[in-house]
């Protein structure tokens, strides 16, 4: 019996990633068939039939085709599950406000409903298959390969997930008013609930955790600091994109989780390793694991500005294409579309150096002992 | 002062104060990371394949951002393999989901800034997207690679008669500890980003249904799943490389 227990036991240890793949598998089957969850009209396009194809150019020489065509297909869901419909769509090559369709694909209809007219006009793609199935393969690699600490990894994100749309909603409710206290108080939770998840209550956490709020707390206050010195000169608010409230708050607020991330995860970095050597090498003085975290530090902080970088300011390159292709000036692209991502990125780099000694200089109080360090004093 | 000029210089000051000579290579790269970046949307401009363009842009920027970062020889060297043996996975990956999903160009969020403008553009934005989704992960590829490879660099430096089976599992230990607070990185990064959007989400009430289909909405979320599947990739690949290069570094001693 207790055999048999131990058993099912490791067989489950061994086994359980890939249940959740198969059960995802079958969840993303579902999302390719959920069009009855919707209200809105879904047409699945069986044919598709080009019209016309027609040159078209504008002011700045830019040349581009535009393509008419007529979809035929099937609705999916609803009162009008079952009926054959005809739509007609028009869109240019680029494909960057108007988009063309293929046979397979499903979209969302808006019905012009007359008397005895029968009509539509597509409003939509459907995409939720798509991230569904991204999802599901993420996930599945994040298992297979990492096990345990990927399943922490993923209920650290979700938590936050959770926990972020909580604060963008309490944001709603209260006007954006106080969008900077919900969101840099937000933090310093984000922070000790991830590194709760990912490393456990014990004191490396609590050290990493001192570093990380430290890091960005500092970060912040030298933004605002050089915002003050220079009077904000060159930072175009006004090119920030979907913004419904006040910017300059929400600007702050966006740089302080963006870089509270990178800090996190900087500090994780040198404290874990540096967790790790003294593991293997116990009788290690205070003054070497201080070299080794700013050795460690020094090798990843630049790899780690360049992810924010990357982040901040690659996903402006769409619209910053359209600028220049209605021949705007290479200075005035750059400030209407990537000036803020890249003083975003400054400014979280300037965390991730300062967090550095931070996280050296705690680590090696807390583990070093205090010999060796009236040592390196003298 | 300009601020951007102003933190630029802050940031340079910085990073030679914490890091000496590596930290002005790791401003350096930044720098030309920038360059290489702005460069890449020109020649784009200039009708340039753009997936043709990113690529090229893509190794030279990991191999900037890896030599410039990284100090011992044979780590970087490791971490710039493996970094583009994740690069060419993730293209392999990108493409087809980009085809599939059509996040391409502008939403009904973006029409406040298209006022005014022309749309004939000429340029595929299928392609565009496509070299945006690969540009934003370069760094979070070079950034996993690098951990991975200097910690390991790390640990053989403290102990050069570790065994390599044990090599490879300090490599996934370091791997595991690292990807819990990696993924928030990139999690805060794109979500932080967007902090606005999602407010606007709230504000005008979208259905759970309009926001899974939204095509900026789902766009970020692909760019955050593509980061995270590369610095999931990265994190066997780096250690394998690690360990086959300290196993024919062993042979050739022995001999």
């Amino acid at each position: 019996m207790i055999i048999g227990a131990k058993k099912t036991r490791s067989f489950w240890q061994h086994w359980w990633p890939y249940f959740v793949v198969i059960l995802g598998a079958l969840l993303v089957l579902g999302v390719a068939h959920d069009d009855g969850l919707y209200q809105t009209p879904i047409l699945k396009i069986q044919s598709v039939k080009v019209i016309s194809v027609e040159k078209q150019s504008d002011q700045f020489n830019n040349e581009d085709h535009q393509v008419e065509q007529k979809l035929a297909g099937v609705i999916t869901n609803g009162a009008n599950k079952g009926k054959r419909l005809k739509v007609e769509n028009t869109y240019l090559k680029s494909q960057a406000t108007t988009l063309g369709y293929h046979t397979g694909q499903k979209v969302f209809l808006t019905v012009h409903q007359n008397q005895r007219h029968f009509s539509a006009t597509i409003s939509n793609l459907k995409r939720d298959t798509a991230l569904a199935f991204t999802v599901w393969l993420t996930v599945s690699l994040l298992l297979i390969l990492m096990r345990f600490s990927g399943l922490m990894a993923l209920t650290s994100v979700i938590v936050n997930g959770v926990l972020f749309w909580l604060a963008v909603s309490w944001n709603t409710h209260t006007q954006g008013g106080i969008v900077l206290v919900i969101f840099g108080g937000l933090a310093v939770v984000f922070a000790a609930l991830t590194l709760l998840i990912v490393i456990g209550f014990n004191r490396q956490m609590l050290m990493t955790l001192l570093a990380t709020i430290g890091g960005t707390a500092l970060s912040v206050i030298v933004a605002l600091t050089v915002f003050a010195l220079t009077h904000e000169r060159g930072v175009y608010y006004e090119s920030m994109q979907y913004v419904t409230q006040l910017p300059r708050p929400l600007f702050l607020a966006e740089t302080i989780l963006g870089s509270l991330g990178a800090v996190m995860d900087e500090s994780t970095d040198i404290i874990a390793s540096l967790m790790a050597l003294k593991t293997e090498k116990p009788d290690i003085s205070a003054k070497q694991i201080f070299k080794s975290g700013r050795q460690i530090g020094g090798e990843i902080m630049g790899p780690l500005v360049n992810v924010l970088f990357f982040i901040f300011v690659a996903e402006t390159l769409p619209l910053a294409l359209l600028f220049l292709k209605n021949a705007n000036s290479w200075g005035y692209t750059f400030n209407m579309t990537m000036s803020l991502g890249v003083v975003q990125s400054l400014i979280s780099g300037i965390g991730i150096v300062l967090t550095i000694p931070l996280a050296c200089g705690i680590t090696s109080l807390m583990i070093g002992g205090h010999h060796s360090w009236e040592r390196l004093r003298h | 002062m300009g601020t951007i000029t102003a933190l630029g210089l802050l940031l340079l000051i910085c990073m030679v104060a914490v890091g000496g000579t590596q930290g002005l290579q790791a401003w350096i790269s930044l720098i030309f990371n920038f360059g290489a970046l702005f460069f890449a949307m020109v020649l784009m401009a200039f009708h340039l394949p753009p997936v043709l363009v990113t690529l090229v842009t893509g190794v030279i920027v990991l191999a900037m951002t890896i030599f410039l970062g990284g100090n011992d020889s044979n780590s970087t060297m490791i971490a710039f393999y493996a970094s583009v043996a994740v690069l060419i996975l993730l293209v392999l990956l990108i493409i087809p989901v980009e085809h599939w999903v059509q996040i391409q160009g502008f939403g009904q969020e973006d029409s406040e800034d298209l006022e005014g403008m022309s749309n004939i553009l000429g340029i595929s934005y299928l392609n565009v997207a496509i070299a945006t989704a690969i540009l934003s992960t370069l760094g979070a590829i070079a950034e996993a690679a690098i951990a991975i490879a200097a910690g390991l660099a790390e640990i053989l430096e403290q102990h050069p008669k570790i065994t390599l089976k044990n090599l490879q599992g300090a490599g996934f230990k370091v791997g595991s500890q690292i990807i819990g607070t990696t993924f928030n990185t990139l999690f805060f990064g794109f979500f932080g980003g967007f902090l606005a959007l999602f407010i606007w989400f709230a504000g005008v009430h979208y259905s759970i249904g309009e926001i899974l289909n939204d095509k900026i909405l789902v766009g970020e979320v692909l760019m955050v799943l593509f980061s995270m599947m590369s610095v999931i990739a990265t994190i066997p690949l780096t250690t394998w490389a690690m360990v086959a290069s300290e196993r024919s570094a062993r042979k050739k001693f022995m001999k």
